[in-house]
């Protein structure tokens, strides 16, 4: 009936739907696809796509959060003027600014107004606390040319000697820290996905052995009949791979939900330090990949356990 | 045809063509005894045996060591010209696909249909359906399975999984033709019948070997027969 189901369809001239189906819906095997390995197995693949889409997800996301912070923070300088009790800071922020402006590699300068700072402030101290006569350092911040900076350590000289109590604070330490927590995060996310594809393997391994196991009898009426191993491989690894596929769609679907529904919660969400507004649109693609590799690491352990399982026999 | 043991004649081996040759072969299973004990014979292509004795007298196990489910423990066995205990794994399959065999015990799979049953030795070969299809439903008919084709083994009656096995074992025309008990669970009119396949197959080319119990089959042929006592192998006519 399946056959005749198929032929129709070729007849439509639905080829190429046809063949991507075929991939979904399992033909007859020789080997009893349902048994141990059905339903199940299906639901576990699916969870575990599941799970390695979020760390993958995850992964990227951190990767790419972090890529911008460092080019947004190399490409800026903040000039910190403290007040000093004999000099006018006005004048000294005066003073930096035209330091720094005539640099080279130095694109733009803005100072910061008093009003500026304090209301930097405001979220530490309340609103209207700041007095006026509070000693308030002043910023400027400063934004340079990251493909051909200044020299820091020359214009941090310069601009100490013309404003005694300036400080050029390069970000790095502060960006240096930020990367280092940021790269942790992604390296635990690709560990995540590391633990996620090697309990695959072991469940698609176990799986496989169980499914041998169950059908010894037809495994070896198959080798007596004059069957290869790489028969009985064939035949148990398309039974995964259609496993692999439609776990691993499952699992791809409610990833994708996952993280449309973090970019429908909005800015609340957050994974991993990184402020989510669900995933970036340039790495769903990538997610599409998992539930492929899901399937190749599915039928490369099924064919390898089969052919290790098979040597044991005559 | 058949060569009693015994015979170390030196140039045997050159002068009589083989297609099964057994050299002092023992065989048990584990630790146990002893179920076969200096077995010696030989099979000729196009020859057509019986092989007669009591239950439990090594039939089986016989007929195991000719379709390579089983290693000997001791003695030597060329099958095609070729060593059976020197053969590589993966050498096998090769050697399998030129026998056919009959298991006492049908050995069906029981989620395929009838139809599917007896072209997987075609399938495992390769080959695509449309180029076997026409053939197998032929012998389908042939041994009365006809409007049992997409019947699947469970719902088959004793006699109908008997013609199915036989169908599966002559489907690929082998070489060599093994068969268990093959008219065990038939009425006399269709052992009757599937005896004549066999000696039809034998005359087209193919060896064929039965291992029974029935007396009258064996008379019917007039074939020779190798009678299996305590594990020996005596020959008779």
């Amino acid at each position: 009936m399946a056959e005749e189901r198929s032929e129709k369809r070729e007849d439509a001239g639905e080829a190429e739907s046809r063949s991507l189906l075929r991939l979904l819906v399992e033909t007859k095997s020789v080997m009893p696809a349902a048994g141990a390995t059905g339903l199940p197995l299906v639901l576990v693949i699916a969870a575990m796509c599941f799970l390695a889409s979020l760390a993958l997800g995850a992964a990227l996301s951190v990767g790419g959060a972090t890529a911008d912070w460092t080019r947004d923070l190399s490409g800026a300088l903040t000039v910190e003027v403290k007040p000093a009790r004999d000099k006018n800071i006005d004048t000294q922020v005066e003073t930096a600014i035209k330091v720094l402006t005539g640099a080279e590699g130095v694109l733009s300068v803005h100072a910061l107004t008093v009003a500026d700072t304090q209301a930097l402030l405001e979220p530490w101290l309340g609103k209207g606390n700041v007095t006026e006569d509070l000693p308030l350092p002043r910023l400027i911040d400063v934004r340079i040319d990251a493909r051909a900076p200044p020299d820091i350590a020359a214009l941090a000289k310069r601009l100490s000697d013309a404003v005694p109590g300036a400080e050029l604070d390069t970000h790095r330490q502060w960006q240096a820290e930020l990367v280092r927590a940021a790269h942790a995060a992604e390296w635990l996310a690709y560990a995540v996905l590391a633990v996620v594809a090697a309990t695959t393997i072991a469940i698609v391994t176990f799986a496989t052995r169980a499914g041998l196991s169950a059908n010894r009898e037809v495994v070896e009426v198959l080798h007596l009949i004059g069957a290869r191993d790489r028969f009985v491989a064939a035949e148990i690894q398309r039974h995964f791979l259609h496993l692999g596929l439609r776990g691993g769609a499952i699992g791809l679907a409610l990833s994708v939900a996952a993280f449309l529904a973090l970019g429908w919660q909005g800015n609340a969400a957050s994974m991993f330090l990184v402020p989510m507004s669900g995933l970036r649109l340039q790495y769903y693609p990538a997610l599409v990949a998992v539930p492929l590799v899901a399937a190749l690491v599915a039928v490369v352990t099924a064919r390898l356990t089969v052919i290790r399982t098979l040597h044991r026999m005559l | 045809m058949f060569s009693p043991s015994h015979v170390p004649n030196p140039g045997f081996h050159d002068t009589v063509p083989s297609m099964i040759r057994f050299e002092n072969v023992g065989m048990r299973y584990g630790m146990g005894p002893e179920v076969l004990r200096d077995v010696s014979f030989h099979l000729a292509p196009g020859s057509l045996h019986f092989l007669t004795g009591p239950s439990g007298a090594g039939k089986t196990s016989l007929l195991k060591l000719m379709f390579l489910a089983q290693r000997p423990s001791r003695g030597l066995i060329t099958m095609f010209d070729r060593d059976i205990a020197t053969l590589p794994r993966a050498e096998l399959p090769d050697i399998r696909r030129r026998v056919g065999v009959v298991f006492q015990e049908f050995r069906l799979i029981d989620h395929l249909t009838t139809y599917e049953n007896i072209a997987l030795p075609l399938k495992i070969q390769g080959r695509a359906e449309e180029s076997y299809r026409a053939d197998v439903k032929e012998l389908l008919s042939w041994v009365g399975l006809g409007e049992r084709m997409q019947a699947k083994p469970p719902t088959l009656s004793g006699g109908e999984k008997q013609r199915a096995a036989i169908a599966r074992a002559v489907v690929a025309q082998p070489d060599l033709l093994l068969a268990d008990e093959p008219t065990g669970n038939v009425d006399p009119e269709m052992g009757k019948r599937l005896l004549r396949l066999f000696i039809e197959l034998n005359r087209l080319g193919t060896s064929v070997l039965i291992a029974t119990h029935d007396h009258a089959l064996v008379e019917q042929a007039r074939a020779p027969e190798l009678v299996l006592q305590n594990g020996r192998l005596t020959v008779r006519g």
